[in-house]
């Protein structure tokens, strides 16, 4: 079981971690650069995303990430269930994630100022995802 | 079961809920949910500066969903098997409904295109059982997570 598990969480960490460059390079990491995004800047004659292109995003976001966490939480638990700290990490990084979609959705269609709780959720959960997929490697090869 | 799995089952669940309501914005901004709609979607309106969809562009749309429709549900479908459903004939009547609207959701924009204009019901119908049948299998894990 330890090389195929192994393999999956490689791809997860590998996943994960070039999701910050995808992000960064497309929709943008700070306020700045989402706020261009989501509303445009005429200044610089950008315009603002479309609502169904951005609907998409979310959409695929939201497949991508539900299935990406269920199946490392589902590793992570079945190596550490017995640690309390487990739980604990496994809530935030679920937490965050799922926060961080609805506040993407919020910036958009509520209030910008969503933006600083959408970038910071989002580092949170990658964050906290890489966390369990490590502990998870370094849990396989230690037994 | 244990404790961890049950949180990362209903964190699973809220995730899903979440992809519904974006599925159902995405429906109503791009589609709409009247047989007009429908039609003017697939079909085309010169009125409305709306072009016709070929074939090949509904076929590229809907095969991601083929795969992720299937996966979705058999994974949300599977949970069942943990619950008080497991060898119940409603867990059957659940698993073919949600297959066979998920394929008369997906492929009933062909039937449309083929001038079968009364696909464009079966297209909203489809859609609309889907989701009733995923809120109803969402509500039966919650109830059987918090009442465990």
């Amino acid at each position: 079981m330890r090389p195929i598990l192994s393999g999956l969480l490689i791809f997860i960490s590998l996943y994960i971690f070039a999701d910050f460059f995808v992000k960064n390079a497309t929709i943008g990491l700070s306020k700045c650069a989402l706020n261009t995004t989501l509303f445009g800047n005429s200044e610089e004659f950008i315009d603002p995303i479309m609502q169904s292109v951005f609907l998409e995003h979310l959409h695929t976001e939201t497949f991508f990430l539900m299935m990406i966490l269920l199946t490392l939480s589902a590793v992570f638990m079945r190596l550490w269930a017995e640690r309390p700290f487990s739980l604990i990490l496994l809530n935030i990084t679920m937490l965050s994630a799922l926060l961080s979609l609805i506040s993407l959705a919020m910036s958009y269609y509520v209030s910008a100022s969503f933006v600083n709780l959408y970038v910071s959720t989002f580092f949170l959960w990658h964050i906290a995802a890489l966390c369990m997929s490590l502990l998870s490697l370094w849990r396989l090869f230690r037994a | 079961m244990h404790k961890a799995y049950r949180v990362s089952i209903l964190y699973f669940l809220l995730f899903a809920l979440l992809l519904l309501a974006t599925a159902s914005a995405l429906f109503a901004q791009k589609i709409g949910f009247t047989q007009a709609d429908v039609l003017s979607y697939y079909l085309g309106n010169e009125a409305l500066f709306i072009a016709p969809k070929s074939v090949v562009g509904v076929l590229k749309i809907i095969l991601p969903h083929i795969f992720a429709y299937a996966l979705f549900v058999m994974v949300v479908l599977h949970f069942l098997i943990f619950t008080k459903m497991r060898n119940k004939r409603e867990l059957d009547f659940l698993i073919y409904a949600s297959y066979v609207s998920i394929a008369a959701e997906l492929f009933s924009p062909f039937f449309i295109m083929a001038g079968l204009e009364f696909f464009a019901y079966v297209k909203i119908a489809a859609f609309f059982t889907m989701s009733t049948l995923q809120l109803y299998i969402s509500y039966l894990l919650f109830d059987s997570i918090f009442k465990a």
